[in-house]
């Protein structure tokens, strides 16, 4: 492990931070991607990854070299969003992610209409019908989705939002359904 | 399989983390069940949205820089190797002069590929998608004051378009289309035989070119040729403009002109 940051530390112990903080300062753009989508707000998103960042100096000797740092500083962030940001400002939105079930299988003639409608839309949904529908989801949902769309794997995800692996592949699967489902909502 | 465990392993074979027996039992069962057949399509075309579609947002130069800063030591220059003390010298200049060949080149020789070529490929694209529909118009014009109310309730913003059409260039309807991210407001007019598109859209965040622009009337345009088409963008306030045709350039710079003076 590195020391925690202190500018009294050895000389080797501030080289592997300061070689730690260029390679998450590499994560920049991903982590500011990540809290755009969780505080819908440009201003609140740059307040959150600067504390992230802050967090993740002082916290450097809890850093094992060789784990996955992008990982480890996704959990910084949404640990400190749900800190500091989800009760003050955005509550999750209406629906909530466990209301949503996925599709069960066994479908009727009428939703085979609804299935052949719902592919045609997909392919032709844009980017801000995406974003808006991503953004009225539950801070949950839109977490493990953005998660699962940076590449972490099922582990690194349970990692982050601190949960078992099998919450994970649960919640993604409906947090997609509900993300569906909105974007089923704007079609009609 | 049933068709609750066949939706589990659904993202697990997107993603590419099923052993290949688990993934031949799938697709025995997608090839037997037309409902998780469809269901794997849907996963398939949101994956494909939101890995393709859904914007991407950078962190500000300026929260970048104050990161570094946060950070002691983080934007520190490595220490010079020593091979580099030796060579520097020579170099340097050589290096100076070849940024600048760089930079002045684009002066001399027209780019295919500036900031804005993206745009200009989605423009041209959608104006080859129109030309190859069946039903290229939602509405067919009885003129501009009927062709733009019929926007109202289709688009997330209103479309500023004021020339009416003239016996050059008469207007043929309108449709509502896509233009990278977006919805756009799609007109059409006609020269001779000849179709030219207008695409109108919101200009927000796409990467507008700020070099070999030309003045046309009251715009500041990029007039630009690709795939045999010529194409014209600018943006006025809130909303971008772009035109495709393979009429002359003379007479669709001609038509910018008639949109620009009465945008």
């Amino acid at each position: 492990m590195i020391g925690a940051y202190d500018p009294g530390m050895a000389g080797e112990q501030r080289a592997d931070a300061a070689a730690l903080g260029r390679e998450a300062l590499a994560y920049a753009d991903t982590l500011y991607n990540l809290a755009r989508y969780l505080t819908r707000s440009p201003t609140d998103a740059e307040d959150l990854v600067q504390e992230t960042y802050a967090r993740a100096l002082s916290a450097v000797h809890q850093f094992t070299p060789g784990t996955n740092l992008k990982a480890w500083l996704f959990r910084i962030l949404r640990n400190t969003f749900l800190s500091q940001y989800r009760h003050e400002r955005h509550n999750p939105t209406v629906g909530g992610l466990d209301t949503v079930v996925a599709v069960a299988p066994g479908t009727e003639p009428a939703q085979w209409l609804l299935g052949d409608l719902e592919l045609d839309r997909l392919r032709k949904v844009v980017g801000e019908e995406i974003e808006r529908a991503l953004a009225s989801l539950s801070e949950e949902a839109r977490t493990v989705i953005l998660l699962d769309l940076e590449g972490l794997t099922e582990v690194e995800v349970a990692q982050v939002v601190g949960c078992a692996v099998g919450t994970v592949k649960s919640r993604l699967s409906r947090a997609r359904a509900a993300l569906r489902e909105k974007l089923r909502d704007y079609s009609r | 399989m049933t068709c609750d465990e066949a939706r589990e392993l659904l993202l697990d074979v997107q993603r590419g983390r099923l052993p290949a027996e688990r993934r031949g039992a799938l697709e025995s069962h997608l090839a037997a069940c037309e409902a998780c057949a469809h269901e794997a399509a849907a996963e398939a075309l949101l994956s494909e949205a939101l890995e393709g579609r859904l914007p991407q947002h950078a962190a500000p130069l300026a929260l970048k820089r104050r990161l570094a800063a946060t950070w002691p030591g983080a934007s520190a220059a490595e220490p010079a190797p020593r091979w580099w003390a030796g060579w520097r010298r020579a170099l340097v200049p050589a290096l100076a002069l070849g940024v600048l060949l760089l930079a002045a080149l684009p002066l001399y020789y027209p780019r295919s590929d500036g900031p804005g070529a993206p745009m200009v490929t989605e423009a041209v694209n959608d104006h080859l998608r129109l030309l190859s529909s069946q039903h290229p118009l939602d509405i067919e014009s009885g003129g501009m004051h009927q062709v733009k109310p019929w926007f109202e309730g289709r688009l997330d913003f209103a479309p500023v378009v004021r020339f009416l059409g003239d016996d050059d260039f008469p207007l043929r309807g309108g449709a509502v289309g896509y233009y990278l991210d977006r919805k756009a407001a799609v007109f059409v007019f006609h020269r001779r035989l000849h179709v030219v598109t207008l695409l109108v859209f919101r200009a927000d965040g796409l990467p507008w070119p700020s070099r070999g622009l030309e003045h046309i009337g009251a715009v500041t345009a990029q007039v630009t040729t690709s795939k045999g088409f010529n194409a014209i963008l600018w943006r006025e306030g809130e909303l971008g403009y772009a035109l495709v045709s393979d009429v002359d350039l003379p007479d669709l710079v001609r038509l910018v002109g008639k949109l620009a003076a009465t945008a």
